[in-house]
């Protein structure tokens, strides 16, 4: 266990020394917040516009979603930076140790996991200050569902870094999936109301069911799928990912 | 009976005498083979160094030795364990600094420290002491609270040899120890690799391709080109492999028209790629007249004559008739500014 510790020690001590970096990528989060919140719930202030949302104003229906989409987002930075680690030494640290490369790969993820949960924990915070309706009983939920989904896009990180191998592709898959993901999560508009073939890939798309369970416990609006789903969906892509990401790291000599 | 004996009391002898012992090492990528075939053994105590040119196989053969990397062919123990089937005995007992720079640069020399004594199962006081003994030894102490992306090259090579100290490894492995830093520094780093070897009494095995590094420090010498070992031995004895002395001739000449000189007093003959003639001899003084005397007889005008007692880049030319520093240093200055590039 001590190299798992070592390991989200490592990654804690990473997030608290780079400040700048970490109030520099909130910054996205809050204008899609601010921004696009705020215009869009002067848009739905007509007379029946609630039902288009399940009964709330649009603020509240888009705070979960926005929560959901900055640990997404992070957890999969987080989980891609590991190619820094191989690029600058830090992997090779790890391999000519007499240490557990399962333990470390794993404290890797559960460390970015961590950071991308306190990540979306601010936001939810400043969430508070800008609508009156979310429910403050639904934090620890959302909390442990966000660590959920941290373990499982930090470990899909971590698998698709270790393939990758180089900074060259990043920005690229950083664009294929993080924003398609977050548009098909239902984040921004219902997926019910989506033509079929979005509703389609909205269902296999992870993210969704984090946006609908955290929507649920902030908003208290009933889960389009059912909340059993939403846990199960998500702790077996998380294991399933974080499986991935070890076989990666195992195949990971430098060869 | 006795005799059996005897011999087994030889080998455990031979098992406890050595610290590295490499047979036949063979590493191939794909169709490149980048070692050939090496065989050589480091004592348990002594500074061994691999001296060779960019691409010589070295940092390959370190890779291997760490465990990092499986060989194609052949065997090496290295502090008693087989490195394919014992790798985690290995692990345990070796410590290494890269060649490329492998600190957490967001991190404090201290954080630096304490994940990898965590990492080799150290915590507590006994990690803590530690970490303040191996961080005064390389005089970073005052700087431990510092982030590591503040600190010099020769700073961070430091605090990785402090890093490397801390499980104290009975084998020490520095992959290209002082590249791409400062004279001053280089030196203030080789005064902590002997002081290392002096206090913790370690084997350090060397790679370096800079000849006054692999003279300053090592014991033992094995120059390698190509993937195989060309020639090993101290420096003295590296150095009598070639006459006592080496003079530079220039001569009046179109660079076509230069020949080798022939007389019984040269030992070797070549011509370099700027034109001069490169002698070796046994004593430059003594044949400084006869050469003179070979150029009048001959019709040559001499321009210029230096001579100096040889050195290993010497040795290196006559082993191979490349310089050592001819390959790879352009190459190199273009890695190091990739690697600046990239940290950013």
């Amino acid at each position: 266990m001590m190299v798992f510790s070592t390991m989200i020690y490592r990654e804690m001590k990473r997030f608290m020394h780079s400040k700048a970096r970490v109030i520099g990528s909130l910054v996205n989060p809050i204008i899609w917040l601010v921004l696009f919140g705020k215009g869009w719930s002067g848009a739905f202030n007509f007379p029946g516009a609630s039902m288009i949302f399940g009964g709330v104003d649009y603020m509240t229906y888009l705070v979960p979603g926005i929560v959901a989409m900055t640990v997404f987002n992070m957890s999969f930075i987080q989980g891609i930076t590991i190619i820094w680690d191989k690029q600058f030494g830090f992997i090779k640290e790890i391999l000519v140790a007499p240490a557990s490369r399962e333990e470390a790969i794993l404290g890797r993820i559960t460390g970015g996991a961590i950071t991308a949960m306190i990540q979306g924990v601010i936001i939810l915070a400043l969430s508070f200050f800008i609508t009156s309706s979310l429910k403050l009983s639904g934090v620890i939920p959302t909390l442990g569902l966000s660590f959920i989904v941290g373990l499982a896009v930090a470990g899909m990180g971590v698998a698709i870094a270790m393939r990758m191998g180089s900074m060259e592709g990043f920005q690229m898959i950083m664009t294929m999936i993080m924003l398609p993901m977050t548009f098909l999560s239902g984040a921004f508009y219902p997926v019910k109301t989506m033509p079929n073939w979005m509703q389609w890939l909205a269902k296999v798309n992870p993210l969704t069911y984090a946006v609908d369970g955290s929507r649920y416990y902030l908003s208290g609006i009933a889960p389009t799928f059912s909340l059993t789903t939403d846990w199960i969906v998500l702790s077996g892509l998380a294991v399933i990912f974080m499986g991935i990401a070890v076989i990666e790291f195992r195949k990971a000599t430098i060869d | 009976m006795p005799r059996s004996l005897e011999k087994i009391m030889e080998l455990i002898k031979m098992e406890t005498e050595y610290a590295i012992e490499v047979e036949n090492l063979v590493k191939k990528y794909g169709d490149f083979t980048a070692v050939k075939g090496i065989s050589f053994k480091v004592k348990k105590g002594e500074i061994f160094a691999f001296l060779g040119p960019n691409g010589a196989g070295k940092t390959t053969t370190v890779h291997v030795l760490t465990t990092l990397l499986r060989p194609n062919e052949g065997r090496a123990v290295v502090a008693g364990h087989d490195v394919v089937k014992e790798p985690v005995e290995v692990r345990r007992k070796i410590g290494i600094v890269f060649q490329d720079p492998s600190t957490d640069r967001e991190l404090t020399a201290y954080e630096n420290m304490y994940i990898h004594g965590r990492i080799y199962g150290y915590s507590g006081d006994e990690l803590k002491a530690k970490i303040e003994k191996m961080l005064r030894f390389v005089e970073l102490w005052e700087f431990k609270d510092r982030p590591v992306k503040f600190f010099s090259g020769g700073m961070q090579r430091r605090l990785e040899i402090a890093r490397s100290l801390l499980h104290e490894p009975e084998i020490l492995f520095l992959d290209e120890p002082t590249i791409g830093l400062d004279p001053q520094t280089r030196a203030h780093i080789w005064e902590y690799i002997k002081a290392m070897r002096e206090e913790h009494s370690m084997t350090i095995f060397l790679t370096t391709h800079y000849m006054d590094e692999a003279e300053q420090l090592a014991d033992r010498i094995a120059i390698m080109d190509h993937g195989k070992i060309i020639a090993e031995g101290t420096a003295d004895e590296l150095k009598k492999l070639i006459g006592n002395d080496v003079i530079y001739v220039r001569m009046d000449e179109p660079k076509e028209g230069i020949k080798c000189l022939n007389a019984e007093f040269i030992r070797g003959c070549r011509i370099m790629p700027d034109g001069r003639v490169r002698l070796d001899v046994q004593n430059a003084a003594e044949a400084m007249p006869k050469l003179f005397e070979l150029a009048q007889k001959n019709g040559l005008k001499i321009l210029e004559v230096t001579y100096h007692r040889p050195t290993l880049n010497d040795v290196f030319l006559h082993l191979t008739g490349r310089e050592i520093r001819d390959e790879g240093r352009e190459r190199k200055v273009a890695r190091m500014i990739m690697r600046a590039r990239m940290r950013r």
